[in-house]
């Protein structure tokens, strides 16, 4: 990675991808699912995962075959009181699990069973995801390179090629001609001499054509001028294959949740890998890439699965950064998402659809200005702002007041100083 | 203006020298040699450079640069692997701790951003020293990010680990203590109470052997500390209040800076210096060489060092009816503490206890003790006894000391070359050093303790009776360094670390003090958060006085005078020497001389001029060079500048030179100290020679010349002022128009920029009477606003990078009390009354800067800012042509990058780097730059308030030379804020804008400059 490569946005692939999917699974089953998934997400998900694998309590894949349905309703219902009872499963799962109480939980039995049939469900569907989803960004990865100059390339010799063996035709012919009527025979010009008569003999056309080109010419160098420096839909491989679909759009996690700092500070914030233990302490598989990701946040942490404890060797997750703003410019996420109440989308896009972080505004400054110009100062209920609108003489809030509202650069936020300094 | 007195910078501008005048009239004076290059054929021609080649480079150089900005370098975010609680990136912290190096004590406020120390502010809320801070004290942070700095502890000059190191001292000393051997502890003055306690439970814990502490003061005050036994039976200094002084006579004591104390004096000192309180104080300093305080003096007396003994007497005969024979300024300030009894303060700087019993006798005769001196409230500021020192200084050379320890203190640098400190430290058996950076003592060690920076370091003071202070870290170690509190924990065989050694004292000792708390944790957190717990009552004990003032005037009368004598002082900068390889201090103009990087010989110019010394200084012109001989050590080839105010016949040099600084360890000045003999400030036993050798000196004298327009200073005195007549001593500008004078304010060109009436109007109000010129205000805006450093090469031609700087006019009356002989006019640099103006962008609302700019890089904010937008600046500098203050600064290198500034400048590498704040650019070569009013703290201000949806409250919002300055002479805040205090200075009789004449309409606001001093008397 030595510079910044453009890639093709892979996202909407995958949205297709997942699109399909979600009509590939039997429509009987649909409305019991989404149920029971919403189900297990708001009373079971804290403590167990939907596989195999352990978090607080047991995984739950084989639950429904294991147990009775009438067990499993006393056992959810009151766990503790069923030991109570002298239930001798219930003791005896009791002690599999080091002795932990399974808190009562306040469910009934019909949402127990669709709790249960999302977790077949989910036992039936969940190697298929995976195996899905890798197919498609390999797909579309080799359709990204199929795209290539070589072509443009190869049109281009083949149309010069065209021309020469024409202009040998050509030349064949007038020859074959001449020989016929016995004229002279006329000299075989070359190309240069050839394009030098057609411009000569067509000035006109020629230097409007020349003009033309140059402005075009002119024009687009004006235009990628403007693009210098600017990594617009820039997507660059991160250490953790993070994705903020799963996070933010499966999982509907509050972007707020991970960057706890943009609501009072400069910088949003990357989270800490101890903010991802939070969940990951227990959550240690991925629906994707399985062990192999997370356990790149514990090797992080030095902490080890098993055993829950956290070691010594502790280093930081070397991220790279997307949003590159220059030194000279100065950006306060709080000024936007505490005062401004400012949505994160309207600079950062549809982040619950990315599988990888990128760039989605153009963040140059003509794209600043523009919103500053556009947008509303949230002045209601501040204390500040009152004392700065009373102090508005009246002809400036006549002025400002025009069009119905103060924006940001009516109050001075298209100054230079408020940025650059 | 109410005087006719005559304003220069510099004796180039009093002299009004050819030279001067050529310099006044190029703001950029660099020489171009372009007429020389293209008016000779055969330079031209021969140049292997034809224009083809040029331009084949500058096309190659363009599309190089264009397609170099298309890749942009991958940068990495790296997240803390556990985040603290209150460490977020972006949000600065604030941690109260103290300052203490046995020279300055300071209450301060350590800001941090991403756990990196980056700002030191003085601590409002301290009733000790008042929030006050100087440049030495919010210079040490940078000190933290030093490249020299010990990482791991030494033995034999090599890197050891720590346990192998306290395992071998541990050793050393135990078989000294079984073999009742000596160990000896020496350090600077040690306030510390927990410290003092670790130290004496190590002597109790060995009774065996025979060990003791040490402390030396590098400045002392061992005279005054001996006076005060003597006299009340403590070994201490008094507290002093200059604020309820009405007279304030000091003899050589320049208690604004090197005195002990000076922040607290400081702070005290301007309170009583506001013409609107109906009074002011009066202030006489007699001294030899003009030092930070005689500048402020309202009457000052040059005299030669060896008479400081008796112009004491001369006063104590005075108030004792002896009057004859006193000199005119002698007898007017004793007619003054006369008639202030019990409201005045007399100050003495000698280092003789004969002199100070004498001072003594006059402040009990006065009745000051009880009102503005407190013996019962002492400050344990100055411990060290001259004698001590000595004696340890024997016991060394007679081989006698098992093992020594030194901790903070320099000796082999900062004792006198006769005492000869490094012979007598190879002969201890083991000498342990504690040093953060290698000094004089360290190199001569056996053994080197890497020392934590204080900023890394737990402790606590003991400054003041009744006044505790806890130091707190706010950055963890950066390299493996120890406190020697740790070690010594350890060699004793102690459990724990010293920070849960000072809770136990904390616990033992101050906790039962105070009632607030019920709880020892909350009384620890509170102390935490505050910095600092503070008894509103101390003990009285009501010392009992001894008048020995007979035996001192005896003494006294046997000092002798000489031809010539040398006075050693401390500057502002520098102090006594800490922190002498700091270059932000290194590179702050010494506000009486304007001199950077050097120390000098500072002689009369008269006399100066007289012996065919150069006395104007500039990028051509150099200082002469002598060899001079004081008590015996020969300094060769020092440089000699003529400074004003310097007593004829003396000479003065200032000490915590001749130390190294920077990467290739270069030299700046030459040591003082060495010839100090006796620890005494002043010596008669001088020769001098001229050695006919030149010295570059780098002087900010005459730099940004204002043209003569020196109407920008104005003075009056108390009597004009409070006759109440504004248009005595602050008369409006009027301009001459066709419907007859007109006020300056109300003729304008242009239309009245919105500012006045909507959202923010900042602006600055600065105080010429509080003013002293301390300068701290130059280095806080240094920290604050990532000011490079340009180096004594780049200073000499004037291309100093300071957005602040502090102007020094010297001043002069045709006619003065103390004559040289009888209807004699007095020559004016002999003894000049100086005006310190700080001077910075001043925010012109119709700003001269803006109209000139050619691309609209500086431009006016709807807040009353004058905006400096570096990214679009292209380096004419016509602004900085039309700019009439002359505040400027144009970037000639890239000083974050360049190898010339490699040495010198903190930004060059990455643990310099750390102390850059990070919410302002760092700028680049051929830009432009100039004070921005603090914008970050402005928008930060702001943001903060409209987070807790209130608006912007008075002084929530301080610029970083307001927050700095002792004296609050600087006040900073928002005009359309009715309430604000600098709403009301502006409005204020006193308040005028400088050269406002020619219409700027600036937003800052000077307060006119008031001397408590009858006309005709300087």
């Amino acid at each position: 990675m030595n510079g910044i490569s453009l890639k093709k946005p892979t996202s909407y692939f995958l949205a297709l991808f997942s699109f399909l999917l979600a009509f590939s699974v039997s429509t009987t089953s649909l409305q019991a699912q989404e149920d029971g998934e919403k189900l297990f997400k708001s009373y079971c998900a804290s403590c167990h995962s939907p596989g195999a694998n352990q978090l607080v309590g047991p995984g739950l894949a084989g639950v429904y075959d294991k147990y009775e349905k009438e067990w499993l309703y006393k056992w959810i219902k009151n766990s503790s009181a069923l030991i109570a009872t002298g239930d001798a499963q219930a003791i005896a799962v009791y002690e599999q699990y080091n002795k932990v109480i399974m808190p009562a939980q306040p469910v009934t039995n019909i949402q127990i069973d669709a709790i249960l049939d999302y977790l077949k469900v989910y036992a039936e569907k969940a190697p298929t995801v995976a195996a899905a989803v890798v197919g498609g960004t390999e797909d579309v990865i080799a359709e990204d390179s199929g795209l290539s100059g070589y072509a443009i390339a190869g049109i281009i010799v083949l149309f010069l090629i065209l021309i020469i063996l024409l202009r040998k035709v050509q030349y064949i012919f007038t020859a074959a001609n001449a020989r016929d009527s016995g004229d002279e025979m006329p000299e075989e010009t070359t190309l240069t001499q050839a394009l030098a008569l057609t411009v000569s003999q067509n000035k006109t056309i020629f230097a409007v054509m020349g003009i033309v080109c140059l402005a075009l010419f002119a024009k687009g160098g004006w235009d990628s001028a403007f693009g210098v420096g600017v990594f617009q839909g820039y997507e660059p491989e991160q250490p953790i294959m993070f994705s903020h679909k799963l996070h933010a759009g499966t999982n509907g996690i509050d972007c707020n949740y991970c960057h706890t700092s943009a609501s009072y500070s400069k910088s949003a914030g990357i989270p800490s890998p101890n903010l991802c233990m939070n969940c990951h302490t227990y959550i240690q598989e991925g629906p994707e890439y399985g062990k192999e990701e997370i356990g790149k946040i514990y090797a992080a942490l030095d902490f080890d699965p098993v055993t829950k404890t956290y070691g010594p060797n502790q280093t930081p997750i070397k991220w790279v950064k997307v949003h590159n703003l220059p030194d000279h410019v100065y950006f306060n996420h709080s000024q936007h998402v505490a005062i401004g109440k400012i949505a994160c989308e309207k600079c950062h896009g549809p982040v619950e659809t990315y599988t990888v972080g990128k760039q989605y505004a153009e963040l140059t400054m003509g794209w600043c200005i523009n919103c500053h110009r556009e947008t509303k100062v949230q002045m209601a209920d501040n204390g500040y702002y009152d004392e700065i609108h009373d102090r508005l003489p009246d002809e400036l809030k006549k002025q400002y007041l025009e069009d119905g509202t103060i924006t940001v650069s009516e109050l001075g936020g298209i100054e230079c100083s408020k940025c650059h300094y | 203006m109410s005087n006719n007195k005559k304003y220069w910078k510099g004796l180039e501008e009093l002299n009004n020298s050819p030279s001067f005048q050529k310099v006044k009239s190029e703001e950029f004076n660099e020489y171009l040699p372009a007429e020389d290059f293209l008016g000779d054929k055969e330079v031209l021609e021969s140049s292997d450079t034809s224009r083809r080649d040029f331009l084949k480079y500058l096309g190659f150089g363009v599309t190089a640069a264009s397609l170099a900005a298309c890749e942009a370098p991958v940068n990495k975010v790296i997240p803390y692997v556990v985040k603290g609680d209150k460490t977020n990136p972006g949000v600065a912290n604030y941690f109260a701790t103290n300052y203490f190096d046995g020279f300055d004590y300071c209450d301060i406020v350590v800001k941090t951003r991403e756990g990196r120390p980056i700002k030191i502010e003085g601590n409002k809320k301290s009733p000790l020293t008042n929030g006050a801070i100087n440049a030495r004290v919010n210079s040490s942070v940078l000190s933290l990010y030093d490249e020299k700095r010990y990482r791991a502890p030494q033995m034999g000059g090599e890197s050891t680990s720590w346990s192998k190191f306290n395992r071998t001292i541990k050793k050393r000393l135990s078989n000294a203590i079984v073999a009742g051997g000596k160990v000896r502890i020496l350090t600077n003055t040690i306030t510390s109470p927990s410290t003092k306690k670790l130290v004496s439970e190590f002597v109790a814990a060995n009774p065996s052997a025979d060990i003791k502490h040490v402390s030396y003061d590098a400045v002392s005050a061992s005279g005054m500390l001996e006076a005060n036994k003597e006299s009340f039976g403590v070994a201490a200094l008094p507290t002093y209040d200059l604020s309820k002084a009405k007279s304030i006579v000091s003899i050589g004591a320049d208690f604004m800076n090197s005195f002990p104390s000076s922040l607290e004096l400081t702070s005290q000192y301007a309170k009583g210096r506001k013409p609107e309180n109906g009074w002011m104080s009066k202030h006489f300093q007699f001294e030899a060489s003009l030092s930070l305080s005689g500048t402020n003096a309202d009457v000052r007396m040059p005299m030669k060092p060896s008479e400081y003994g008796k112009t004491v007497v001369a006063i104590y005969n005075y108030l004792n009816g002896n009057k004859s024979g006193a000199a005119p300024k002698v007898k007017m300030a004793a007619e003054h503490l006369l008639s202030n009894k019990g409201e005045s303060i007399v100050l003495c700087g000698s280092n003789d206890k004969n002199i100070q019993n004498v001072v003594v006798a006059i402040n009990q005769m006065l009745g000051n003790y009880g009102k503005t001196i407190n013996i019962d409230k002492p400050s344990f500021q100055r411990q060290g006894m001259d004698a001590d020192v000595a004696g340890l200084v024997k016991e060394l050379k007679g081989g006698s000391v098992d093992v020594l320890i030194i901790d903070g203190a320099n000796p082999v640098y900062n004792l006198p070359a006769d005492m000869d400190f490094k012979g007598a430290m190879s002969k201890a058996k083991t000498s342990i050093v504690f040093a953060t950076r290698p000094n004089e003592t360290s190199v001569e060690a056996k053994m080197v303790g890497a020392a934590a920076h204080y900023l890394e370091s737990w402790n606590d003071e003991n400054a003041v009776a009744g006044h505790y202070s806890l130091t707190q870290p706010s950055i963890s170690p950066l390299f493996d360094t120890k406190q020697l509190q740790d070690c010594l924990m350890y060699w004793m065989g102690l459990d724990g670390n010293y920070y849960d050694y000072i809770k136990a004292t904390w616990s033992a000792v101050t906790f039962p003090m105070q009632s607030q708390s019920l709880l020892f944790e909350d009384f620890w957190n509170t102390t935490l958060e505050d910095g600092f717990f503070s008894l509103n009552t101390t003990e009285s004990r009501n010392a009992t006085f001894t008048d020995n003032s007979a035996s001192g005037v005896s003494a006294i009368a046997k000092i002798k005078s000489s031809e010539l004598e040398i006075e050693f002082y401390s500057k502002v900068g520098i102090g006594s020497g800490n922190q002498s390889h700091n270059p932000w201090l290194q590179e702050l103009p010494d506000p009486v001389s304007k001199i950077t990087w050097d120390n000098y010989i500072a002689m009369n110019p008269v006399e100066a001029r007289a012996k065919g010394f150069a006395t104007e200084y500039g990028e051509q012109k150099d200082a002469d060079t002598i060899n001079i001989t004081v008590n015996g050590v020969v300094y060769e080839n020092v440089p000699v500048v003529g400074q004003p105010g310097q007593a004829p016949g003396t000479v003065s040099v200032a000490v915590g030179y001749g130390q190294v600084i920077g990467k290739s360890n270069e030299v700046i000045g030459f040591n003082a100290y060495s010839a100090m003999k006796g620890m005494k400030n002043y010596s008669t036993d001088v020769s001098m020679e001229a050695a006919g050798g030149k010295y570059q000196i780098a002087t900010t004298q005459t730099h940004q010349t204002v043209m003569g327009r020196t109407s920008i200073v104005r003075e009056t005195t108390l009597d004009v002022f409070q006759k109440g007549v504004k248009d005595n001593y602050n008369p409006a500008h009027m301009l001459a128009t066709h419907e007859g004078p007109m006020n300056i304010n109300d003729v304008d060109l242009w239309a009245a920029h919105p500012v006045a009436t909507a959202g923010h109007h900042w602006g600055m109000s600065i105080d010429l009477n509080s003013c002293i010129g301390c300068g701290s205000c130059v280095t806080s805006c240094n920290s604050e606003n990532n000011v490079p450093v340009v180096g004594k090469d780049e200073v000499r031609r004037s291309r100093e990078m300071h957005w602040i700087r502090v102007d020094r006019y010297f001043s002069s009356t045709p006619d003065s009390l103390e004559t040289r002989s009888y209807g004699e006019m007095e020559q004016p640099e002999d003894n000049p009354q100086v005006v310190h103006q700080p001077m910075m962008c001043q925010h012109c609302n119709h700003a001269p800067c803006e109209t000139v700019c050619p691309v609209a890089a500086t431009t006016h904010s709807n807040e009353g800012i004058n905006q400096m937008t570096y990214n679009r600046c292209i380096g004419t500098r016509y602004c900085a042509n039309n700019c009439p203050y002359k505040v400027r600064r144009f970037n000639w290198f890239n000083y974050m990058g360049y190898d010339k500034f490699a040495d010198l400048n903190p930004s060059q590498d990455d643990l310099g780097r750390m102390v850059l704040n990070p919410d302002v650019t760092v700028r680049a070569r051929g830009v432009m730059e100039k004070c921005s009013l603090c914008i970050q703290k402005i928008q930060t201000g702001k943001l903060d308030a409209k987070k807790e949806s209130r608006p912007v409250m008075d002084g929530d919002i301080e610029t970083a030379c307001s927050s700095a300055c002792p004296t609050n002479a600087i006040t900073f805040g928002d005009y359309n804020d009715k309430t604000s205090r600098v709403l009301a200075a502006s409005q204020s009789t006193r308040a005028y804008r400088v050269i406002e004449e020619v219409g700027t309409q600036s937003n800052v606001y000077y307060q006119t400059k008031v001397r408590n001093v009858e006309p005709n008397i300087a």
